[in-house]
């Protein structure tokens, strides 16, 4: 991880080998690094070229999709004579998730590099960083990151002397986590409320201020700069499970381990590893009880999944859950599992942006029946009512908000219904006051 | 006109339609209603209230109607239970904020929510959480009061004052659960055209101030008719209540005024009410105005007319085509100076809609008057009245000066609808009924002839003036058809009066025709 | 943190008259977004943020200012300033706090910083100014840092691993 612990010989570092380092930070640092080497090679390749070994090096999004990159790259338009934009998803704000942040902090120019290589891969002379509003000093270091970049040429009218023109605009969020989802990133780069939009038309065919765009996440770009260095080979070539998965992936460990952090380690590792021993397991006396995988927005998952759990996209599928953003949190014994279901529906209803029916009544709806439960006051018809009203507010929106405050719901009827009836038949004691 | 037809099966029924047509049309085409909140054909889709979400064979999930478009080949199910119970769950959602006001809410009986859970909500509510959320209603200006907690988010009301009217005075404000509609304290909904966010919106969230509380629709008794605002000629619903004009509504004209009407026609009702009608017919006896019946009033009026010499005809701009018409001719055989007199007003367009605005020309029937010869020299012919053997004037507010200027005409035939004393030298003054209360037709600034209907009784005795030109003229000279209703008394000005030609009731229709285009088409001239 | 009343009318308005944000540097700065952006609209997210850093938070008329530089009108720019919860509408505290109480923050004792938070600052309750105006404390959404629980915003200070413990501490530098 880098930090704030040295990292782990179980992971593999090539994203989070400065993560700690201060010194790599500057312009000057990143280079020493043997930073902007591949924005230098990129810059001598095609575009289509570096599409392709993106293709090839089985990269896919980081932010919590999975869609290969180099196919969405591809899906960009050539020769339409219209100004192309890429943006870069800095929104990070997918409880559990963390690693975005320290990307920028610790390898901001490794980020611009991601970026500007990206740029020039799909026809955008304009990259913009939405960075959410939160983020202080990501936004602090990205900006000065930027400058100096301007200045050492790496970004600007002619980028290296190549005669491209790769501009990089900084903006910064206010608050709201579904600019995270890409539609709704665009409206407000726009200067719009951050609703996400109906597809079709797809990014890449109208986006950002209605011409071809893509939106990446900011690992996702970052790992770029390494597979023009190293091959796509290389990055294929890192894969302990499903083939359709490769590369590293930072996972945010946070909750109940000894050791939270950015653990960067292969696709196809275990789960089981990452928890017990690169992250020190539980703490004493505790065992564990639940792992949310993906960042909050995806089933919850038991020890014994947890226990058969390779981590990558189709892996993490396999045992009743997705990979997503990989904010892994790690609950063990002393959680009081209702309750935190019951606060991330309240995270839901807080940031739905209130366009669709399902998302902005059935969160808030789903919020206060939890809180009455957990209040003592709850029946018994309370949860097939959750039940049904998860699968009224599932695949049937805008975005996949709705949805993402379903899947820990109804996981967490189906795998802990215990703790559920607990409240229910009055063996617990309300944790909430009623109404 | 060729297009490209795409052919889709929706809920068993084969439609074509023309590629690119959306689900919610295509299903229209089908005779199928899919329920829709924030969907309007006259407003950009987003597809917010996720109600018109249909099951489509193949397709992993259910998709909007309203924005996905046809293919070749779909198969649709709009009740499937799949699309059932998504609308059901739409409708509880929406309900567990909406407060049971529909005993005191003025929607009530012409409210989409009310319909639609009727006809596919659940039975009984399944939340039992804390209080509905209490807001006080807030004013958003001239004539529209909005109810928070009515309000199901549709944002038909922001779009329209966004896209159509062009200024955006509303937003949605906050997020979640609490998001609002929210408007700017300093720029109330003013604009010319803002009222139609009272008709667009599907439940009692955005009501109208003049008819707060007014009546319970299911009481109004509802005609179709045109405005007599301006020339635009918009299309409208009357709506009376135990024979009082209570409302108006726009009616929807794809090809005049879409489905707006501007708030100076809405509020323009208000002189159908009026109670100081002339009741009866007057002729003059001895230096005073007798009330008679109308055998004697029409003698009067057919001895006057058999005299001839010159004669002045000074008519009202809101005047039906029909009376216009009748009465020109009527007076044929003299020497005649006919015209109209048209008020003037500021135009207001309706930015987002072609060809749609309050027109300078504030009277409905100036083309109509146009077509059938009218002149609009009104100066010269208040002047042509004074040494007139016979001035008509047709429901004209005279001023004093034009007044005393015609009280030297040989005969004065007054028809009218309000008491005046105006013209008291005048031979007879005889009741005609107003726009609400006749059938008839006015013909637009595009020359688009559309009919009016009757939507109250006569006031008093009154007659429609195309009746009394009628009558009056079998009198003068018996003729084998006299026309007994405003269909007939148009067929008949159809026979001579160009740009008429072809034209009837019948194929005008509700929605009407284009003056000269049926000729056009029959000569073989392209429209 | 959203206005508590409709129609965005600030609690607690300030007496003083409004001074229009956008002149001088702040002018200039404006102008160099027109460069980045195709569209004024886009610069309103970045402009919103220039009233807040000047007056603390964002009144009706610095809606009214915002709307009329960018040629936006003030309901638009209203609806987008409410919809994004780090504008303030309303006065707040000489130091913004947030902590962030999501799950994975709120399962390492979240609920107990902001126990201490709102006990060492006196304020009465999340969103309510201390009475010496020093201190506003607000719960917020996740802050992204989940790993380094608990973490806090004040101002523009990110501070991580914050405990019940060392927050009487973390104020003292904030007058």
């Amino acid at each position: 991880m880098g930090y704030p612990h040295p990292s782990h010989p179980g992971e593999t570092v090539v994203l989070s080998k400065y993560f700690g380092d201060a010194a790599a930070r500057s312009f000057e640092g990143w280079v020493k690094r043997g930073g902007y080497e591949a924005l230098k090679r990129a810059l001598a390749m095609t575009p289509d070229a570096i599409v392709e070994e993106v293709k090839n090096s089985g990269l896919r999004g980081r932010g919590g999709a999975g869609f290969p990159t180099g196919l969405k790259w591809s899906f960009m338009p050539k020769g339409d004579g219209k100004p192309h934009y890429l943006v870069c998803n800095a929104d990070e704000s997918e409880p559990g998730t963390f690693k975005d942040r320290e990307i920028m902090r610790w390898t901001p120019h490794g980020l611009l590099e991601g970026c500007a290589i990206a740029a020039y891969a799909i026809g955008a002379e304009r990259c913009y960083i939405y960075i959410r509003g939160e983020f202080t000093e990501p936004l602090r270091v990205m900006t000065g990151a930027v400058e100096e970049a301007y200045a050492a040429g790496a970004l600007g009218p002619n980028v290296f002397g190549s005669g491209r023109r790769i501009d990089v605009v900084i903006h910064r969020g206010a608050g709201a986590y579904i600019c995270g989802e890409e539609t709704a990133m665009m409206n407000s780069i726009e200067g719009k409320r951050g609703n996400p939009r109906i597809k079709p038309p797809f990014p890449a065919q109208a986006g950002l201020f209605g011409v071809p765009t893509t939106i990446n996440n900011v690992e996702t770009l970052s790992a770029v700069p390494h597979i023009i260095n190293r091959g796509a080979a290389w990055y294929k070539g890192l894969c302990l499970g499903n083939p359709k998965s490769t590369g590293t992936k930072l996972i945010s460990v946070c909750g109940h381990v000894q050791r939270p952090g950015n653990y960067e380690v292969t696709m196809g590792t275990p789960m089981k590893g990452l928890i017990f021993e690169m992250c020190g397991g539980m703490r004493p006396g505790r065992t564990l009880k639940a792992v949310i995988p993906g960042g909050s927005s995806v089933p919850i998952m038991n020890a014994e999944e947890v226990d058969r759990c390779l981590l990558d996209y189709e892996g993490v599928i396999a045992c009743g859950s997705m990979l997503g953003s990989a904010g892994m949190i790690v609950m063990d014994d002393s959680t009081d599992l209702v309750y935190q279901i019951m606060r991330l529906t309240k995270f839901y209803a807080h940031e739905s942006c209130a366009q669709c029916t399902q998302c902005r009544e059935g969160t808030a709806w789903t919020s206060r029946i939890l809180e009455r439960i957990l209040a003592g006051q709850g029946k018994p018809e309370d949860m097939q009512l959750l039940l049904d009203l998860a699968d009224n507010m599932t695949g049937k929106t805008i975005c996949v908000l709705s949805d993402s405050c379903a899947a820990p719901v109804v996981s967490g009827i189906q795998k802990f219904r215990g703790e559920f009836e607990a409240y229910l038949q009055g063996r617990r004691s309300p944790a909430m006051a009623g109404v | 006109m060729s297009q490209d037809l795409v052919n889709v099966t929706i809920d068993g029924l084969q439609v074509s339609v023309p590629k690119g047509t959306m689900l919610i049309e295509a299903a229209k085409q089908a005779g199928v209603l899919v329920p829709h909140y924030c969907y309007h054909p006259s407003l950009p889709s987003p597809a917010v209230c996720r109600m018109c979400l249909v099951e489509v064979e193949k397709a992993p999930k259910l998709l909007p109607a309203c924005v996905t478009a046809v293919a070749d080949g779909q198969v649709v199910h709009v009740d499937s239970p799949a699309a059932k119970k998504a609308r059901e769950g739409v409708l509880e959602f929406l309900l567990i904020n909406h407060p049971l006001d529909c005993p005191i809410c003025d929607q009530s009986g012409e409210c989409e929510l009310q319909d639609y859970t009727f006809q596919e909500g659940r039975p009984g509510t399944r939340y039992s959480e804390y209080a509905k959320r209490y807001n006080p209603v807030e004013d958003f200006g001239p004539d529209v009061l909005y109810v928070p907690n009515r309000c199901i988010l549709c944002t038909r009301c922001v779009r329209f004052m966004d896209d159509v009217a062009g200024t955006p005075v509303l937003c949605v404000a906050e997020r979640g659960d609490r998001a609002f509609i929210g408007i700017d304290p300093d720029h109330l909904l003013e604009h010319p055209w803002a009222g139609n966010v009272v008709d667009l919106c599907p439940v009692g969230s955005l009501i109208s101030k003049d008819f707060l509380h007014k009546a319970r629709v299911w009481d109004l008794d509802k005609t179709a008719s045109i405005c007599t605002g301006c020339s635009q000629g918009c299309n409208v619903t009357v709506d009376t209540r135990d024979n009082t004009v209570v409302r108006l509504r726009p009616r929807a004209n794809l090809d005049v005024n879409r489905h707006f009407i501007c708030d100076t026609g809405r509020m323009n009702y208000r002189w159908m009410n009026r109670g100081d009608r002339i009741e009866a017919p007057l002729v003059r006896e001895a230096g005073r105005h007798l009330a008679t019946d109308w055998d004697a009033a029409l003698d009067r009026f057919a001895g006057l007319v058999r005299k001839g010499g010159k004669a002045v005809l000074l008519a009202s701009a809101g005047a039906s085509t029909e009376s216009l018409g009748l009465l020109k001719g009527l007076l044929r055989e003299f020497d005649l100076t006919a015209v109209v007199q048209v008020p003037a007003g500021e135009e207001a367009p309706l930015r987002g809609v072609p060809n749609l605005a309050l027109r300078r020309e504030r009277a409905p029937n100036g083309d109509g008057a146009a077509l059938l010869g009218y002149g609009s020299d009104w100066e010269r012919a208040i002047q042509a009245a004074g040494h007139a053997d016979l001035v008509v004037v047709v429901n004209v507010e005279l001023t004093g000066a034009e007044a005393a200027v015609i009280a030297s005409a040989r005969a004065v035939v007054v028809l009218g609808t309000i008491e005046s004393q105006q013209l008291p030298q005048a031979e007879l003054v005889a009741p005609i009924t107003s726009v609400a209360e006749e059938s008839g037709t006015f013909v637009n600034r595009d020359r688009r002839v559309q009919r009016y209907l009757q939507a109250r009784t006569a006031a008093g005795m009154a007659r429609p003036a195309w009746w009394v030109a009628a009558e009056t003229q079998a009198l003068v000279a018996p003729a084998a058809g006299v026309p007994a209703t405003s269909a007939q008394a148009f067929d008949l000005l159809a026979e001579t009066v160009p740009g008429l030609g072809g034209l009837s009731y019948a194929t005008l229709g509700l929605t009407g025709r284009i003056a000269g285009a049926a000729e056009a088409a029959a000569a073989g001239a392209p429209r | 943190m959203s206005a508590s009343a409709h129609h965005g009318h600030a609690a607690g308005a300030p007496a003083a008259p409004y001074e229009p944000v956008f002149t001088g540097a702040r002018k200039t700065r404006l102008e160099a977004l027109f460069e980045k952006y195709p569209t004024r609209q886009a610069c309103l997210l970045p402009a919103l943020w220039m009233v807040q850093e000047a007056r603390g938070w964002i009144p009706e008329q610095g809606i009214a200012e915002v709307a009329d530089v960018l040629g936006l009108t003030p309901a638009y720019v209203k609806g987008v300033v409410t919809f994004y919860t780090m504008y303030h509408t309303h006065p707040v505290g000489r130091h913004f706090i947030q902590v962030c109480t999501t799950s994975p923050c709120n399962i390492c004792g979240a609920e107990d910083v902001v126990k201490a938070l709102l006990r060492e600052t006196g304020c009465r309750e999340l969103g309510a100014t201390s009475a010496d105006g020093r201190f506003t404390v607000a719960e917020v959404e996740c802050l992204g840092a989940c790993g380094f629980a608990t973490p806090i915003l004040i101002d523009d200070d990110f501070i991580e691993n914050v405990t019940p413990e060392r927050v009487p501490g973390l104020l003292q530098g904030y007058k």
